[in-house]
């Protein structure tokens, strides 16, 4: 056996990586989602001024690639805090702030999708503003969210790739590695790109799946 | 009982109410009238503090609907039926129902859906309770609507043109609950356009005409010479006869 020959090993090696980017997406999905919709429920009540620099960051998220973001984290923050950051560090708080942006865009937009004649009816009967957002707003809100936001999540799946040029062994640098071990590139990527593939189509089943069932009451079945 | 006095309302530069002075007391059912236009959408949702008034002073119970600490309270006192049902898509009739009570009067789930059960069989759809509105015709999402406001007890509802995207057939389906509630001395303010209905229902007529109150009147009253002497209630009243 060549040095440069795939070894059952390897497979081992990319489920490894595929793990690291799944664990990183699935953990900066989640705090990206409790953090984008703590900002939008600051928008919903309208909060002076947290609510001026919530928008503020979002609007720098949204606008600035998130490679150069991950530089400024990575390199930037310690050189400028004189503190030390991990590249996995680096990675969790550059793709949760990035998500949470565009999960805020998201939320703020299906808060908005609510008919006003309903929260104007719950108002006459007394509900407080959180009962509304609970009880009205928030299963409607979530029901329109989920296409947007499985789009959304399909995108940041592909995104976690960009954390191995910081040296994360996740699956696109284990790609990298087995790449120039083989120099089958051909091979190599073909198979990276269906993991990616295979996780990205599994996260759209989730979501037509769970925005089935929240859609249940409504007769509409699409065109 | 409901107290207006003075009141004002403008969007913009229309004036939509120009000083309002109305009384509804317990056990009353007054029906407002007046062409499209003329203020009576506004004046029931200035009365259940929907909008903000601009001038004058409304009091349900002696709660001031302007100042947010009592609107919590006079809110409780009244239940408003809309136009467009305002029904919430997402819940079936009977949690439609039991919304309110449950998050603002505190009744435990089991106590008030059993409730919004009893009310929507009053209404005959209790074979309809589990449905969601998009599920139901227009009358009975308004007859989910009518229940959904009396589950709150209401001393006072507020009626606003409850039929009026219902077709003849729907509208008399709900009209004849509202009949049914009038019996049983419940107080109604009613915003219509169903004159006939009004007047076998009222016991007070008010009539709006371009945001000014020019007549308010016992129903009978309205209905024959009195009324008739006001030459804009006439033109009302022959016009909508025609039709």
């Amino acid at each position: 056996m060549r040095y440069g020959d795939f070894t059952p090993f390897d497979i081992v090696l990319l489920l490894q990586g595929l793990g690291v980017s799944l664990a990183l997406f699935v953990s900066t999905t989640l705090i990206g989602l409790v953090i984008g919709t703590a900002w939008a429920v600051i928008r919903f009540y309208r909060v002076p001024v947290l609510m001026q620099a919530v928008t503020f960051v979002a609007e720098l998220l949204k606008n600035s690639p998130v490679l150069v973001q991950l530089f400024l984290v990575f390199f930037g923050l310690p050189a400028f805090l004189k503190i030390n950051v991990t590249p996995t560090e680096a990675a969790l708080i550059t793709l949760s702030g990035n998500s949470a942006a565009f999960i805020y865009v998201i939320a703020v937009s299906a808060i908005e999708s609510v008919g006003r004649d309903q929260i104007e009816a719950a108002r006459v009967f007394g509900l407080t503003r959180w009962q509304i957002l609970r009880r009205v707003i928030a299963p409607q809100a979530t029901a329109f969210a989920i296409g947007p936001l499985t789009g959304l999540l399909v995108n940041q799946l592909q995104v976690t790739s960009l954390i191995s040029v910081i040296g994360v062994m996740d699956l696109t640098k284990v790609g990298n590695i087995l790449n120039l071990r083989t120099l089958k590139p051909f091979l190599v990527w073909t198979a990276v790109g269906l993991l990616y593939y295979l996780t990205a189509k599994l996260v759209t089943y989730a979501g037509a799946r769970f925005e089935k069932r929240l859609r249940a009451h409504t007769a509409w079945k699409g065109l | 009982m409901i107290s207006i006095t003075g009141l004002r309302k403008s969007f913009g530069a229309a004036t939509v109410l120009n000083g309002i002075d109305l009384e509804i007391r317990q056990g009353e059912v007054v029906s407002v009238l007046g062409s499209s236009g003329s203020g009576k959408s506004t004046l029931i949702r200035c009365i259940n503090g929907l909008e903000k008034i601009d001038a004058g002073k409304i009091t349900v119970d002696g709660f001031d609907v302007s100042k947010p600490r009592e609107l919590s309270e006079a809110r409780k006192r009244s239940g408003t039926v809309f136009q467009l049902f305002n029904l919430y898509p997402h819940m079936t009739a009977v949690q439609n129902v039991a919304l309110a009570p449950i998050e603002v009067l505190k009744v435990p789930r089991k106590q008030a859906e059993a409730e919004a059960r009893e009310l929507l069989h009053s209404v005959g759809l209790t074979e309809r309770a589990d449905a969601y509105p998009s599920q139901l015709s227009g009358g009975q999402r308004q007859r989910v609507g009518i229940c959904r406001a009396l589950a709150m007890k209401p001393s006072y509802l507020l009626l606003d043109e409850v039929t009026s995207a219902l077709d003849p057939e729907m509208t008399s389906e709900v009209l004849s609950i509202l009949a049914a509630l009038a019996k049983t001395g419940t107080t109604m303010v009613f915003v219509t356009h169903e004159i006939e209905f009004a007047r076998s229902i009222s016991s007070r007529i008010a009539f709006l005409d371009k945001g000014q109150l020019i007549a308010d009147l016992p129903t009978e009253e309205f209905f024959s010479a009195t009324g008739m002497a006001l030459p804009r209630v006439a033109q009302f009243l022959s016009k909508m006869r025609k039709d």
